[in-house]
């Protein structure tokens, strides 16, 4: 059992809310997952596996952590639905910075493929870390890999030059 | 080993994790295959941007807020307060609950008079002429009472105060068997002692005196039994009476 100390934590700080911006892409959102995932860690120090990394357990409960507030979301959208009021959809991250960067293709993906290759291309994990980070087995990490990979190619092909990003409805 | 590589591995050869003999085999292949070479280029074109884009968010502006020691600071402080709203909470229940069993006990206390048993007791058979007991002598009556009451004291004598026995009655209540004893004065005023076990309501009933219409009713408890003495409110005796059983008894 190892006490997890601050400067550990610390130093990934910067990865899990870049993780969490690309997951959420809304910055306020990003940041409040990002405090609930330290103070997930802090509390539960004494659970992470014996042969998960330091980072790809973070990244798994920042995960889980989102994956739930959607679910929660949804469960509200419906109960909102039903009492009549429809929800104004979330803005997401800020069309022109994803045009400005390229990244319109990538921001277009599911996000479960979206956090695949966060961890993979970006984060540097490896294929069993961003299994136990996505909490998936090793096989749909490689297979929703070519998926992903697949489709961003798909979306950058059919759109080049990129123009400017239309928000999907 | 085969020397067309997989899907998996090819992905494997774009993010570096084959071994050196895998690699080298991925490389002859698409050195081979150039259009699968400009797939797997193109998937490492791709990664390669997505790294180079998302890197700069690496350099955010910090947030204080997400400091491991502000959020450990931050979960202490909510435990705290969890701890205390908890504390408030029973302490609350506690002061609501205690309360409404002290309302429940005032209440009861309200509907339920000390001894009200004795005067009823009196009301219905003092004037009745069939008592279980019938017996002027004081000697029958205290071993009628030692056979039911096996920790009652001694009867005194009343004849002092103009009474004499007249006989007894046994009753019973929730709390288990009563006795009523009566003694008549030359003029046919009657008193009545009243003894039985202590109530629920009166597991240590305090010495008093109360008045329920036209009679006096009091009451004491000693050793294993609660008494009263039940007389006419009027009748001026009823306190010397009380005292001369509350000696002996």
């Amino acid at each position: 059992m190892n006490e997890l100390d601050d400067e550990q934590l610390r130093q990934m700080l910067e990865r899990l809310r870049r993780f969490a911006l690309w997951l959420t892409r809304e910055a306020s959102s990003a940041d409040d997952l990002v405090q609930a995932t330290v103070e997930r860690a802090l509390s539960r120090r004494g659970q992470q596996r014996e042969d998960a990394s330091l980072r790809a357990w973070l990244f798994s409960i920042l995960y889980r952590q989102f994956i739930d507030g959607k679910r929660r979301e949804r469960r509200q959208a419906r109960w909102l639905a039903w009492f009549g009021c429809s929800e104004e959809a979330g803005s997401n991250t800020e069309d022109i910075v994803v045009a400005q960067l390229g990244l319109a293709a990538f921001a277009q993906l599911p996000t479960e493929q979206r956090a695949l290759l966060l961890l993979v291309s970006v984060e540097g994990l490896s294929y069993k870390e961003a299994a136990l980070a996505l909490d998936v087995p090793i096989g749909t990490v490689m297979s929703r890999l070519s998926r992903a990979r697949a489709a961003m190619r798909e979306l950058a092909e059919g759109a080049t030059p990129p123009p400017a990003l239309r928000r999907l409805k | 080993m085969s020397l067309i590589p997989s899907e998996h591995e090819l992905h494997a050869y774009v993010d570096e994790r084959l071994d050196s003999e895998r690699r080298r085999a991925v490389e002859l292949y698409l050195a081979a295959n150039p259009e699968q070479a400009a797939r797997v280029e193109a998937w490492r074109n791709d990664a390669r941007q997505l790294r180079a884009a998302l890197s700069g968010f690496a350099a955010q502006a910090p947030n204080p807020r997400l400091d491991p020691a502000n959020v450990r600071r931050e979960l202490r402080r909510r435990r705290q307060r969890r701890w205390a709203s908890a504390a408030v909470l029973l302490l609350t229940l506690g002061i609501g609950g205690l309360g409404g069993w002290q309302v429940r006990e005032a209440s009861l206390l309200a509907s339920n008079p000390p001894m009200a048993d004795a005067v009823q007791a009196h009301r219905l058979f003092a004037d009745a002429k069939a008592l279980d007991l019938s017996a002027q002598d004081p000697a029958r009556l205290q071993a009628w009472l030692g056979q039911h009451f096996a920790h009652v004291g001694t009867l005194p004598d009343l004849s002092a105060y103009g009474f004499t026995p007249l006989g007894a009655r046994l009753l019973s209540n929730e709390q288990g068997p009563a006795a009523l004893l009566l003694f008549e004065d030359a003029r046919g005023q009657r008193v009545s002692l009243f003894l039985r076990s202590p109530g629920e309501h009166y597991a240590r009933m305090p010495s008093g005196e109360r008045t329920d219409g036209q009679l006096q009713a009091r009451y004491w408890s000693r050793g294993d039994y609660n008494y009263a003495l039940v007389s006419a409110a009027s009748d001026r005796r009823g306190e010397q009476l009380r005292q001369a059983l509350g000696i002996t008894l």
